[in-house]
């Protein structure tokens, strides 16, 4: 992230984590047998989950698409539902993620959210190239990453690399964090009530007049934003007095009680931690290396 | 049953006459653990989590939903069907104020009464049916229940924008919602803001039940939802259930509070949702009293069990029962 001297970052645990080399494959989508009713009442079957998007990228739109919880890039997991669980837990955002077979073998990616799958940003080539079945590897490191100075604000699936890339400030006795807008609680959805390093949070932005009262119409995939009034130490909730910082990580979905999804990097009381509205602030160039063109 | 619709006021006319009357079974919902004993609270720390499935006869309709030893306590008796559709299709079917007949085993011929549905994602989907403590300390696992369901597709006549869900025609003449104005007026104790809904979010409203969050027991006292009772109707402002339930300015949900309180983030006392609608049609009118318990003459209405009252851990004047679960 441009303006952020990687050597000065927060200091951290980061040289006690243990990296677990987790194998997944890309997840092939799957058809619901009726369709879904979206935020309007009407019938609704669109692609999202699961697969290749191969123009829905880090740093893409995440609203205006015709999809249903647009994925980035490459939905990867496993068909072992133990596995599956272990893989969604332990990757962290900024994870290196490498492809092991397919047109693609050899490709290196990031992981840059979590949903139903693991997502994993690729160089549009590569996306070109790869496959559902197609076998990765995710160098899974982050959860269990301290900050050594700020022991209110706790972090979840933040890697030590994107740690290093986050854009931070201390003021007023406060970690702050540059994001791109501020969620309110009651348009916190599905994902509550969920533990903090499964999958993520849905930002209910279906209605155009909502976004725009809170200046979330521009959202992209990759953004930072904080989360207001909530609680994600120990699961999703809410509560008063605390804040929550994470990552636009899939599209807008159109059913009710859904929405964009956020998946958790820090949360605190706001006595301890803020941010700052930074139109620059997303993870898309810095953590993927990639990322759409922009 | 003991009907109590203020007097002078006629219950808005519906389509009851339309109804099919269907019959659903269920048996008693197995306790379950899956994997550890602990679970975690919002604030970190490790509980055994006591309340889902089985039979409770400590616990009715009418007790305080927060101050018990347990998490998301389901009253009296909580029945599943074995086969996921089936029993999917039983929390469809069951209204609240079906009545429902134990056949066989231990409590063979006793009569209940639905009182809500429970859904935890990924976990389970419970109905839960009230009965005297004297058949709850009956029942057998063999015993099958037999739910007489009639309710669902209940709609009122000219209001087609509020939307019904589990809704028998016993609790319509009991809660007795009348049309005003052009607008259906419903009883409700509380109103819950919409920052306090959570898990439920997304999920089909005849199929689930919307948490109202219960871990931030600061923010329930200055809502005035800290004393709630199991059988409130309460309304929920700004959210939509008529079919996936989710925040919409300007709606209005009501449901009953089905289960105890909850201590994990972002999970409360299960609603189940009983009236929906976003165009402003369905008005919540605040009325302390509303609860099923008193209007269908079931469970605990005064808040304790009649013949052994049993007194909640940590529920004294004034505490908070709601919030510390």
């Amino acid at each position: 992230m441009p303006g952020t001297d990687p050597a000065a970052g927060l200091r951290s645990n980061a040289d006690q984590l243990v990296t677990t080399r987790c194998f997944a494959e890309v997840v092939h989508p799957q058809a619901r047998a009726q369709p879904a009713i979206d935020w309007q009442g009407v019938p609704s079957a669109l692609p999202g989950m699961a697969g290749v998007a191969r123009n829905l990228r880090g740093g893409s739109p995440a609203l205006g698409w015709a999809c249903d919880h647009g994925e980035p890039g490459a939905s990867v997991g496993s068909r072992d539902p133990h596995q599956h669980r272990a893989v969604q837990v332990l990757a962290a955002l900024g994870n290196t993620v490498r492809v092991l077979g397919g047109g693609a073998r050899g490709a290196v990616g990031t992981v840059i959210g979590k949903h139903a799958y693991v997502l994993c940003d690729f160089e549009g080539a590569a996306l070109e190239r790869m496959a559902p079945g197609d076998p990765v590897v995710i160098e899974a490191v982050g959860q269990g990453l301290r900050l050594a100075d700020h022991g209110d604000v706790q972090l979840r699936n933040c890697s030590p690399r994107l740690l290093a890339q986050l854009r931070w400030r201390e003021a007023a006795g406060r970690l702050q964090f540059a994001v791109r807008g501020v969620v309110p609680p009651e348009l916190m959805g599905a994902g509550l009530g969920m533990s903090s390093e499964w999958a993520n949070c849905d930002v209910m932005l279906q209605d155009p007049a909502l976004r725009e009262a809170h200046r979330l119409h521009d959202l992209c995939i990759g953004d930072l934003v904080a989360m207001a009034e909530q609680d994600h130490r120990f699961g999703r909730g809410y509560r008063r007095g605390w804040a929550a910082i994470g990552v636009v990580v899939h599209a807008l979905s159109p059913l009710p009680g859904h929405g964009v999804g956020v998946v958790t990097l820090a949360t605190g009381p706001t006595a301890r931690l803020g941010w700052w509205i930074d139109p620059g602030a997303t993870i898309a160039a810095a953590a993927t290396g990639v990322g759409a063109e922009r | 049953m003991t009907g109590r619709a203020p007097r002078g006021r006629r219950p808005a006319p519906t389509n009851r006459d339309r109804l099919v009357a269907t019959v659903v079974v269920g048996w008693v919902a197995p306790v379950q653990l899956q994997g550890d004993p602990y679970v975690v609270a919002a604030d970190g720390t490790p509980f055994v989590a006591v309340g889902a499935g089985g039979i409770c006869p400590t616990v009715r309709v009418g007790a305080p939903a927060g101050g018990w030893a347990a998490e998301q306590v389901e009253p009296a008796a909580s029945l599943a069907h074995p086969d996921p559709d089936a029993n999917a299709a039983l929390l469809l079917h069951a209204c609240v104020g079906n009545r429902v007949e134990v056949q066989g085993g231990g409590a063979d011929g006793a009569v209940g009464v639905v009182t809500g549905s429970h859904e935890q994602f990924g976990a389970f989907r419970h109905l839960l049916v009230d009965f005297p403590a004297a058949v709850l300390e009956g029942i057998t696992p063999e015993g099958r229940f037999a739910v007489r369901a009639i309710g669902c597709g209940l709609a009122v006549d000219g209001l087609p924008s509020v939307v019904c869900h589990h809704l028998s025609p016993e609790l319509w003449d009991a809660w007795g919602p009348r049309q005003e104005e052009g607008r259906l007026v419903a009883r409700a104790v509380a109103t819950v803001p919409p920052e306090l809904v959570g898990m439920g979010s997304g999920r089909w409203a005849a199929l689930t039940s919307l948490a109202v969050q219960t871990s931030d027991a600061a923010t329930l006292r200055r809502h005035r939802l800290d004393r709630l009772r199991i059988g409130d109707l309460v309304a929920l402002r700004d959210w939509d259930a008529r079919h996936a339930a989710g925040h919409r300015p300007g709606a209005v949900t009501i449901g009953v509070v089905a289960t105890g309180t909850s201590r994990r983030a972002g999970q409360g006392c299960a609603v189940t949702v009983l009236l929906s609608c976003a165009d402003g049609s369905l008005v919540a009118e605040p009325d302390p009293a509303a609860n099923i318990a008193g209007m269908l003459g079931i469970g605990m209405p005064s808040g304790r069990a009649g013949a052994a009252p049993l007194t909640p851990t940590v529920s004294r004047p004034g505490s908070s029962p709601a919030g510390t679960g």
